[in-house]
């Protein structure tokens, strides 16, 4: 059986460790050269990266902040120098914490949007006019139950996936007349994930009210990234794809 | 004619009516081995021929066939006329642009009206008639046969009889309006219009709704001496067409009968001062005025009011034209222009960066827009945009309508330009250029419509290229597609090149016997 990314290039943002890292193993799995950036955890990345050369895969780590519009661009102008092309971007990179609105911080909310939102809107912009020109590109933003569902989960945290949405469906609109499609995949409770250290009541009561009565593997998330990835996926477009086990 | 991605030949028989065959299914295929035609073969001594016309004998004015050969490189006319004999004319300096012009052929767009059916055929019905295949996207109305100025080579041919009535000329523009359902431009012209008693009347009621952009076509004369009256078109928002053929007095003198320089520069002092929206007209003649070209294209970048300019050709027609000494064989088309303009403005403007106007005939208008960058400098849109694959931008005004097609097509540059912003000279320089235009035309404040429609013209500039056809170089399928037209007092709206030509009775001159269906301007009753 054919790989589902065999040839493509893929940028995955942070993809140095969980969700991020499980999504590169994916995509280098199936066949896709994969680079990814982090922010500060150089082993990490290291780690990533030795894995994927491990099972024979191509992977490069570049220490580069979503927020980095320069670096951003550098990065997408040396993959494609490197490889003539970027198929497939991943907007990954985010970071989950606990707070009630009453005791939130502007910086947390500040920090917390800015990851999520404007990373992935600078990714994407750094990295879409080389999509653009090749007329064919692959844009999944990783959004989150809590952005899609109604659920206890920190606003900002909540508000930030649920732009991703909203960034999903409206861009989708935007570019697929050049042969690009953007996907949003929102994952349940993910074992390891950023939702791994919810308070024991929250996880029993999402597991109440699972379908399958388990939170999920980060590969059945990645999995299903790498699918999104995949010319499989072709008449997919400006979908939210929410993989929870049905809660 | 295409139509309906077909090809179809139109016949107009005496005896038997219209007829019409079709030529070809495939439109495109059609026009593909069409164009195949111009490749002139290797080696080859002497003429090639392209295709057949219909031109007229520059002795009598006759319609006859003409053969389009391609001699040396450039496009001549080979006409034989049974009164006359043969006759040569020059009709491009460039036969690969002649030639290529044609791929830029689209079907026209029908009126809401045709004020005439045909009965004789193009050009006995013109009004327009039912075979014309373009509607009116440039009107001229012409207020005044009365003038300031006996140009040499005026292409009219004033009486100093007449000054419309404000309610002749209300008639010609509901006229308009009835038939175009709205105007994007109107002109005024003559004769000289501000020597109208009532232009600022006539002004006024031109200045509604239906039409975009009111326009004053002047040599400026009164403009430079009268502050009250320029202070009143800057007030009622009148754009201003002003003739500019040269800054020396040689050349005002050849062209325009006097020395105009002072003049000409007081008129251009006062439309800079009270910023009112400039055309500059430039009628461009070989081994009088061409050493110029460069300068005043310098001029129009120089200035932010200055949204278009218009080089004209000198076209042998009229009171003075059809007089004017000239070698037919020898003349200014609109290949030799963008040369000039080429030569002339060290690089600003390239010859590459024009385009054939597909809505008028392609042989008819060149054009070229140019982005204003932040810095003031201008540069041309073809270096970041692919005409030949977005020729629903080329348009035949400086400013371009917001039809979906139009977005859809604006939407691609700015994507292809985003794309390719490091291959692109200036491509970050274009983006932001891009980027401030939509934050000035889509404001957080929304614009009125009449605001919107002054913003987005303030964004680009254009070139065009028009030459008009006089009797060497007419060309009878390019007078059908026209869509520069004279209304008329009786509610006729005529091409101007076949009004010129049959109607005014001035195509050689003022003594020319006027063809027996021409009728001159203000000769009919007034519509009522």
């Amino acid at each position: 059986m054919s790989h589902l990314c065999e040839g493509r290039v893929a940028l995955v943002t942070g993809g140095s460790r969980g969700l991020g890292r499980a999504i590169c193993l994916a995509l280098a799995r199936e066949g896709a050269i994969v680079a990814f950036n982090y922010l500060k955890a150089d082993a990490d990345a290291e780690a990533t990266v030795a894995q994927i050369e491990a099972a024979g895969g191509r992977a490069s780590a570049h220490k580069v902040s979503v927020l980095d519009k320069p670096g951003l661009a550098e990065l997408a102008r040396a993959l494609d120098r490197a490889h003539g092309k970027i198929d497939i971007l991943v907007n990954n990179a985010g970071h989950g914490q606990v707070v009630p609105l009453a005791l939130m911080e502007e910086s947390d909310w500040d920090e917390m949007l800015d990851t999520h939102v404007k990373g992935a809107f600078l990714t994407t912009q750094a990295v879409l006019r080389i999509m653009v020109r090749e007329r064919y590109g692959r844009v999944i933003n990783v959004s989150s139950l809590a952005g899609v569902k109604m659920m206890q989960a920190p606003v900002h945290y909540a508000t930030a996936k649920a732009a991703l949405k909203g960034f999903t469906e409206s861009l989708a609109k935007e570019i697929g007349r050049y042969g690009i499609t953007v996907n949003c995949v929102a994952p349940g409770v993910l074992d390891e994930g950023v939702s791994d250290h919810l308070p024991p009541a929250r996880r029993e009561e999402y597991l109440r009210h699972c379908a399958l009565r388990r939170v999920g593997r980060l590969d059945e998330a990645a999995d299903m990234i790498a699918f999104l990835a995949s010319d499989r996926a072709s008449y997919a477009n400006g979908a939210t794809l929410v993989v929870d086990g049905a809660v | 004619m295409l139509r309906d991605g077909k090809v179809v030949h139109l016949v107009r028989c005496a005896a038997c009516g219209p007829q019409e065959r079709e030529v070809s299914a495939d439109a495109a295929a059609y026009v593909r081995s069409f164009l195949a035609r111009g490749v002139v073969p290797d080696g080859l001594v002497g003429d090639h021929l392209f295709k057949h016309t219909t031109s007229t004998c520059p002795g009598c004015l006759a319609l006859v066939t003409a053969q389009v050969v391609i001699r040396k490189g450039q496009v001549f006319f080979l006409k034989d006329c049974e009164r006359c004999g043969p006759s040569e004319a020059l009709v491009s300096e460039d036969a690969g642009y002649y030639v290529k012009a044609y791929s830029f052929a689209r079907a026209g767009t029908e009126p809401l009206i045709f004020r005439n059916t045909a009965e004789h055929g193009c050009p006995t019905d013109c009004g327009t008639c039912d075979d014309h295949e373009q509607h009116t996207c440039l009107p001229i109305v012409e207020v005044t046969d009365h003038c300031n100025l006996e140009c040499p080579i005026c292409i009219v041919d004033n009486q100093y009889s007449n000054h419309m009535a404000p309610a002749t000329f209300a008639k010609i523009v509901d006229g308009l309006v009835e038939a175009e359902g709205a105007c994007e431009s109107l002109a005024l012209s003559g004769g000289e219009p501000t020597s109208h008693p009532n232009i600022l009347e006539l002004l006024a009621i031109a200045n509604r709704p239906e039409i975009g952009r009111v326009v004053l076509i002047t040599n400026g004369i009164r403009l430079g001496k009268d502050r009250a009256f320029a202070r009143a078109l800057k007030d009622m928002g009148v754009y201003v067409g002003l003739q500019l053929d040269g800054f020396t007095a040689d050349v005002h003198t050849k062209l325009r009968g006097r020395d105009l320089v002072a003049e000409k520069a007081a008129a251009l002092a006062v439309l800079a001062e009270l910023d009112i929206p400039t055309q500059l007209i430039f009628v461009a003649t070989r081994g009088v005025n061409d050493h110029q070209i460069g300068q005043v294209v310098e001029l129009f970048l120089s200035g932010p009011h200055f949204l278009s300019l218009n080089f004209q050709p000198v076209a042998y027609t009229g009171h003075g034209g059809g007089t004017f000494d000239h070698d037919p064989n020898n003349r200014l088309t609109i290949p030799g222009v963008i040369k000039r303009i080429d030569e002339q403005t060290a690089g600003k403007v390239n010859y590459t960066d024009f385009f054939p106007l597909p809505c008028s005939h392609p042989q008819c208008v060149s054009l070229t827009y140019l982005l204003r960058l932040d810095d003031g400098t201008s540069i041309p849109f073809a270096r970041f945009v692919d005409f030949e694959k977005h020729a629903t931008l080329l348009r035949s005004s400086a400013t371009l309508p917001a039809t979906a097609e139009v977005e859809d097509a604006l939407i691609d540059v700015i994507h292809d330009v985003f794309a390719r912003q490091d291959e692109i000279p200036r491509g970050a320089e274009i983006l932001a250029a891009l980027r401030r235009s939509l934050d000035e035309m889509f404001p957080k404040q929304p614009l009125s419509s009449r605001e919107a429609f002054r913003v987005s013209e303030r964004q680009s500039k254009s070139i065009f290229l028009h030459h008009y056809m006089d009797r060497h170089d007419f060309d009878l399928e390019r007078l059908r597609k026209c869509c520069h037209h004279y209304p008329q007092i009786d509610g006729r709206i005529m091409p101007a090149c076949g009004f010129n030509m049959f109607h005014r009775g001035a195509a050689k001159g003022p003594d020319t016997p006027r063809a027996k269906f021409g009728r001159a301007p203000f000769s009919l009753p007034v519509i009522t």
